[in-house]
């Protein structure tokens, strides 16, 4: 939010430091405050910390002192230096620049005592790690979906509901073509980058609902949820579309299982899709 | 309370290289409108796209708007600010006209423009900056009032008349007509900046 136009001043950011100090590595006992942690506690019981968490301390900490604006600047050893403000909204380049010379809790007007600025820092950290651990785990670092774990996971849960429900859902197994021979050919960090791209039209291409991973090297998986396996077909001429799209020359096979016509049984699942994406490659496997 | 999917989308845009700070304004509907990223990369240009990539998967309606932190660091470290001040903004609601009063370095420039606060307000400050002696390759193209759920920012896009680009500004201020004219300067910040450092 750029609310300051008309101030011509070099640090035309309003907010004050009023406790920048250094990292704060654990949840300080003397600078607990009982408000912050019956709120975190009240937020575990719905749902785990993470950068919600961050707006919601900041808009009870701003209601709480009367304060107009709060900002808390963190770092990660991940993401670097982050801000956050208040409702969500964005600080101006000259605000950022003059803020994140050190991390701490910025407030307007300056009246907050600063064991309680350590604590919302401390307790917003946290919320950042945590957030980034959750996501880390689940998630593919290069492509930015889901990873092998929670793919699994995802598949034992739709083939559970599947047998038990009569929910159909289809597995696909997405191979690259020839993916070595682009990395041996072009070096890896173009392979990465084609891989990247793959997983975005990946992304593009499945429905809400639908879970899109990356299990190997350039081995992908997705479940299509409520669709039986001629509805795969769709899936395939929308990832040909947006790879296109994307100017991604790779082309790739797929093999498809459909539950529960073919298994509710998750590794079987795997098995024939598998083979069937072998089969169109022209591949036997013993 | 945010999302899941929202507190997601803005863990991806943080993880990219070099962002500071995620803004995100809605519509009334709670549809993500803008998302503005602070960040200090060495190439903004691959961080707005790789940041509409994210967006276009979880909000594909969304404008994605980069600032660029390092350009602002330096003006700090030069001394250098904001040069365009606003002086008054006053809207005649009996014609439906603004008047807009700009000012850059003793000078004053006037805009006077019709269409209420909103329109009137950035085509008068196009206007002003005009009658400054700014050369502004620009024609307004939207001005939108939304709600982010705690006030009524405003948003401008501007078209350049060169080729396809737009700029975004976004401002709240006490009323309509001043968060226009921020908007307005707010979304040629940069672009001022750099004709003044050319100059």
């Amino acid at each position: 939010m750029n609310d300051d136009s008309d101030d011509d001043s070099p640090t035309s950011a309003t907010l004050t430091s009023i406790h920048a100090g250094e990292s704060i590595d654990s949840f300080s006992v003397e600078g607990y405050e009982p408000w912050l942690f019956q709120t975190m506690l009240n937020e575990l019981s719905e749902r785990e910390l993470g950068v919600g968490f961050i707006y919601s301390i900041l808009e009870l900490f701003a209601t709480r002192h009367g304060l107009t604006d709060v900002a808390v600047v963190l770092v990660n050893d991940n993401f670097g230096t982050q801000m956050f403000r208040l409702g969500g909204e964005s600080v101006t380049p000259e605000m950022a620049a003059h803020l994140t010379a050190s991390p701490g809790v910025y407030c307007e007007p300056d009246t907050v005592p600063p064991a309680e600025c350590d604590a919302v820092r401390t307790a917003c950290q946290l919320a950042m790690s945590l957030h980034l651990a959750r996501f880390s785990a689940a998630h593919d670092p290069l492509t930015n979906i889901a990873n092998r774990r929670s793919f699994d996971e995802a598949l034992e849960v739709a083939a559970a509901r599947s047998a038990r429900y009569g929910w159909a859902f289809t597995l696909v197994l997405v191979d690259l073509n020839n993916f070595k021979a682009v990395n041996d050919k072009s070096g890896h960090e173009f392979g990465n980058h084609l891989l990247r791209q793959f997983g975005f039209a990946l992304r593009q291409a499945v429905r809400q609902g639908d879970t899109a991973a990356r299990i190997g090297g350039d081995e992908f998986a997705v479940i299509l949820s409520n669709a039986e396996g001629h509805e795969s077909s769709g899936f395939t001429e929308r990832l040909k579309g947006h790879l296109i799209a994307l100017g991604n020359p790779v082309e790739f096979t797929i093999g498809t299982a459909t539950s529960p016509r073919d298994s509710t049984d998750p590794g079987e699942l795997l098995r024939m899709a598998d083979g069937r994406l072998y089969e169109k490659k022209g591949i036997r496997i013993s | 309370m945010m999302s899941r999917t929202e507190e997601d989308f803005e863990l991806e845009l943080r993880s990219l290289p070099g962002v500071l700070n995620v803004g995100i304004t809605k519509h009334a509907n709670g549809d993500v409108n803008v998302v503005t990223l602070v960040a200090n990369s060495k190439d903004p240009l691959a961080t707005r796209s790789a940041a509409t990539q994210i967006a276009s998967l979880y909000y594909p309606e969304a404008a994605v708007v980069v600032e660029d932190a390092n350009r602002a660091l330096i003006d700090l470290q030069r001394g250098e600010g904001p040069r365009v001040a606003l002086i008054r903004a006053d809207y005649d609601t009996s014609d439906g006209f603004c008047e807009v009063q700009l000012s850059v370095d003793g000078r004053t420039g006037i805009g006077r423009a019709g269409s209420g606060p909103l329109i009137g307000g950035a085509e008068a400050t196009l206007s002003a900056l005009r009658d400054l002696g700014y050369d502004v390759p620009y024609s307004l193209m939207t001005v939108t009032n939304v709600t982010n759920g705690r006030d009524w920012p405003v948003i401008v896009t501007l078209r350049s008349l060169a080729n396809d680009a737009d700029r975004f500004g976004i401002a709240r201020s006490e009323d309509d007509l001043v968060s226009a004219v921020k908007a307005t300067l707010d979304s040629l910040n940069r672009f001022l900046s750099a004709l003044e450092s050319r100059d």
